[in-house]
């Protein structure tokens, strides 16, 4: 199921130019036509944007520890120690029943992301209050949105049983994180 | 970018379409890009699905179809599906020829006088060089098929796949075909490309996406650069000329193949000859 460079199709191939694109890419390149939307569509949602790297690295390592995604916990733990969360902070959103993280504004997304990517139907007024009051608007619909693309790739990712690539698996390793 | 039409109209996109109709076979070539047989899964496209996507072709601005397989006049109603599409655009139906006797030989009637032609697969002048490649009594049938086909007012043409450079094998291949009635301007010559089964068999001369026309290709399994990207290579389908998964409606892979084409650059197209 996963394309190496010799087998992806036409307008797959800029993605291999710089070697092994991972196994998303990979997955995605046997439906070219989708990989040319989603993958830009992912890169806007889960990438750079006018909200810090560690507030969305925050909403994708929670989410993806509650739909149990592995592939996603583990890639996306790298990246957050990279956008400046502390292991004792990935472990945090890792856990269950999770920590606090300890200032307003991040707990107050973290129980949103519970509510969104854990709950069904409604989010309760008091939980969608209390995110409301430390997010502007389009934050809130940003960070909605992240929640439920990370959902879509957890689920993605997991049912497809994407292997972690040994080089963050070395990375967890030497921060503790496995 | 420019729509499909115009892109034919300023012959910067082919303007055939291919269908694969399907992917069994009744030979087992030594040189086949899809690994045909009689065991093969057929991944046929239905007659409906094949004058659809001519139709769609037509509103498109495409000029041309092909159909090819497997061996397409294994798949019931082949005839009648030939002429429905010869009714839309000019279609040529690429056959091993060695089907058309009895029933077969009466059924393709319908094709005589329409905008169809069959193009036949004959490698060589000499039975035993032909049959080699092509299983045996090949040449024996096509032979006898070719006459019988333009006896009753159907278009031939034919295409011989090869490895030989001799002058006099094609002169010796030339005459055969002149005398069944099939004129020079009908008769295509191309290499074998090591695709296919012609990989295992080490055959052929490697074709890159530069080296073959951009001819939009739909099969069952998707739409491709071109009718020798749906390759198949140990059972396994090839994606590296792969353009989408959606064929339906037939503007997706369209303009995915128009995209690619106005970003390719120019020349180099024609090297190898494939056509």
């Amino acid at each position: 199921m996963l394309l190496d460079a010799a087998a992806a199709p036409l307008t797959a191939r800029p993605y291999y130019q710089n070697g092994d694109p991972g196994p998303l890419v990979a997955a995605l390149a046997t439906v070219p036509e989708l990989l040319e939307v989603s993958l830009p569509f992912l890169t806007t949602v889960l990438g750079a944007s006018t909200l810090d790297a560690r507030t969305k690295e925050i909403v994708i390592v929670r989410t993806s520890a509650l739909l149990h995604c592995v592939y996603c916990g583990n890639s996306h733990s790298v990246v957050a120690l990279d956008s400046g969360l502390t292991a004792a902070e990935v472990v945090a959103l890792r856990d269950e029943p999770r920590a606090a993280l300890g200032g307003e504004r991040e707990d107050a997304l973290l129980g949103w992301v519970d509510a969104v990517a854990g709950g069904n139907g409604p989010v309760a007024d008091a939980v969608a209050a209390r995110f409301g009051r430390s997010f502007a608007d389009h934050e809130v619909v940003e960070l909605t949105l992240l929640v439920g693309a990370t959902m879509m790739l957890n689920r993605f990712c997991t049912a497809l049983e994407l292997p972690t690539s040994p080089a963050v698996i070395d990375r967890l390793t030497a921060a503790g994180l496995r | 970018m420019s729509t499909p039409a115009a892109a034919v109209a300023a012959g910067v996109l082919p303007g055939r379409v291919w269908l694969y109709s399907n992917y069994h076979c009744n030979l087992t070539c030594t040189y086949c890009l899809t690994e045909s047989g009689p065991g093969v899964q057929r991944r046929e496209l239905t007659a409906e699905r094949m004058l659809e996507t001519a139709r769609q072709a037509a509103e498109l601005g495409f000029t041309a179809l092909g159909v090819t397989g497997g061996e397409p006049f294994l798949v019931p109603d082949m005839p009648k599906t030939l002429a429905g599409l010869g009714a839309i655009l000019p279609t040529v139906g690429l056959t091993n020829g060695t089907l058309f006797t009895g029933r077969r030989l009466a059924a393709v009637e319908v094709l005589a006088g329409t905008d169809v032609a069959l193009q036949i697969s004959l490698d060589s002048a000499d039975p035993a060089v032909n049959d080699e490649a092509r299983g045996p009594d090949n040449f024996a049938k096509v032979v006898a098929a070719i006459p019988a086909l333009i006896e009753r007012g159907i278009t031939v043409r034919i295409a011989t796949t090869g490895e030989s450079d001799n002058p006099d094998d094609l002169a010796r291949l030339c005459e055969l075909h002149r005398g069944l009635g099939v004129p020079d301007s009908d008769h295509v010559v191309r290499p074998v490309i090591s695709r296919g089964r012609a990989v295992t068999a080490d055959l052929g001369v490697d074709a890159t996406v530069d080296d073959l026309p951009a001819e939009l290709t739909i099969t069952a399994d998707g739409a491709f650069w071109s009718p020798f990207g749906p390759t198949v290579i140990n059972g396994r389908l090839d994606t590296d000329l792969l353009l989408t998964r959606t064929t339906d409606p037939l503007r997706v892979p369209a303009q995915t193949l128009l995209g690619l084409v106005e970003g390719r650059p120019a020349g180099g197209d024609t090297t190898l000859n494939i056509r």
